[in-house]
């Protein structure tokens, strides 16, 4: 998956050396020197998604908790069935960098059937590092369950970015 | 297609407790150069590339973004800008806003200053937000038959900023190294110090943190900032804990510009890591 990504990061990169060239090749071609500019790049891709998987409500209000590292707590009362998942994301970039991540503290769902319910996020890490294969982080959440709470689809969207400096 | 997809993967893990199926990834997306300054009337332009497999539609916006003391990126909504950021928001120009790409098709961005005559001098910064929007809300095709529980789809909107930086005037800053500590936090170590600035602009480069005596440096860490709303930030780097542990005793840091510019040092400090 990785090697997938850096493959696609690169392809990536050549295509934007063309593109930023086209111009500079033609003003170029008078003279028979050729010129390419590379230029710092950043990819982000999106290698899991945060799930929670299926929740069958209890008779008081409770909370599914879904770790960084994609760790189930599912909260007293309810039963959870399913694999959940944080959510995770890889970044590609120049080696050393340090990219700021992060995005929405909270999510509201709505559901097919009416009701709503909200989530909490957390981001594995406010920023990280880039390595010779880039670099990763993760989110992950709280899901507060009514009592009782209407069953359904849910679905929220939440903005997640990673930001150069 | 794909929201039908991921709604089958996530009834299929519902059902059978099964792995998930990994992310149709939509929306993955390239972003060249990693910041922009323009100085004068002279444009420049940004490389967006969808590097997903499938098409998507993009969003480009400003926004304003303020550092904080720890380091991080608060944004601020429109109606909390300063006037200095009002003007950011208006003088950079940009085209197009919205643009939907096949898989591998990049799409050059032009970013162009319009600068309102009596413009005061000074550094003046927005965000360039480029991401996907995602697909249209699929009608649910079966409403989920009461008492069957609860399902969650989170869609994440996910994207890439950088910087694009307008400098009116003659500016200058200076940057000085402060007390360093290696900590160790609930989610692992990290290496702190603090930086702090003066002066009238930015101050943006690489730090390098080396040992007397080693060739090699402990620690490289490229495209570290400090903006003129902070006086002084403290730099949090996540390290692993041998790395940590290494780290503690005397060391060199070295802050310099960035190599695209020279690699001058803005800042060299020996410092005793605690």
């Amino acid at each position: 998956m990785r090697n997938y990504g850096m493959k696609r990061a690169l392809v990536g990169a050549a295509i934007a050396a063309l593109a930023m060239n086209a111009s500079a090749a033609h003003a170029a071609s008078a003279t028979g020197t050729a010129t390419a500019k590379i230029l710092r790049q950043i990819t982000l891709t999106k290698t899991s998604d945060l799930q929670y998987a299926t929740i069958i409500s209890g008779a008081t209000a409770s909370t599914v908790a879904v770790s960084t590292a994609g760790a189930a707590t599912c909260g007293a009362g309810l039963t959870c069935t399913g694999t959940t998942t944080a959510g995770s994301y890889n970044v590609q970039g120049t080696n050393g960098a340090v990219v700021l991540v992060g995005g929405d503290s909270s999510v509201t769902l709505n559901g097919s059937l009416g009701g709503t319910m909200s989530s909490t996020l957390t981001y594995s890490s406010p920023n990280i590092t880039l390595g010779t294969t880039g670099g990763s982080f993760q989110v992950g959440g709280t899901l507060s369950v009514g009592a009782n709470q209407a069953s359904g689809d849910y679905s929220g969207t939440f903005n997640v970015t990673a930001n150069y400096q | 297609m794909l929201r039908f997809l991921k709604a089958l993967g996530l009834f299929t893990a519902a059902a059978l407790g099964a792995a998930a199926s990994p992310a149709l990834a939509a929306g993955d997306l390239l972003v060249a150069p990693t910041r922009v300054i323009l100085d004068g009337s002279r444009g420049t332009e940004v490389v967006l590339n969808n590097i997903g497999s499938e098409p998507a539609t993009y969003r480009i916006s400003l926004e304003i973004k303020r550092m904080t003391a720890e380091g991080g990126l608060d944004e601020i909504a429109e109606e909390n800008v300063t006037a200095a950021e009002r003007a950011a928001l208006d003088m950079i120009a940009f085209s197009p806003r919205r643009v939907t790409l096949p898989p591998n098709q990049p799409q050059v961005v032009r970013v162009g200053v319009r600068l309102p005559e009596g413009t005061p001098p000074g550094e003046y910064r927005a965000h360039m937000l480029f991401r996907a929007v995602p697909d249209a809300a699929p009608a649910t095709a079966e409403p989920k038959p009461a008492g069957e529980g609860v399902s969650i789809a989170l869609t994440p909107i996910y994207g890439i900023t950088i910087p694009v930086i307008v400098r009116v005037g003659d500016l200058g800053a200076e940057a000085s190294i402060g007390e360093a500590w290696v900590s160790a936090g609930a989610d692992g170590p990290a290496f702190n110090f603090d930086l702090s600035r003066s002066g009238n602009r930015s101050v943006y480069g690489d730090i390098e943190v080396t040992r007397p005596g080693l060739a090699e440096p402990l620690l490289v860490a490229r495209g570290i900032a400090v903006y003129p709303e902070v006086g002084a930030r403290k730099v949090s780097l996540r390290v692993p804990g041998e790395l940590a542990a290494k780290l503690k005793g005397p060391v060199r840091i070295r802050y310099a510009e960035d190599r695209e510019i020279g690699g001058g040092t803005i800042d060299e400090a020996e410092r005793v890591v605690k």
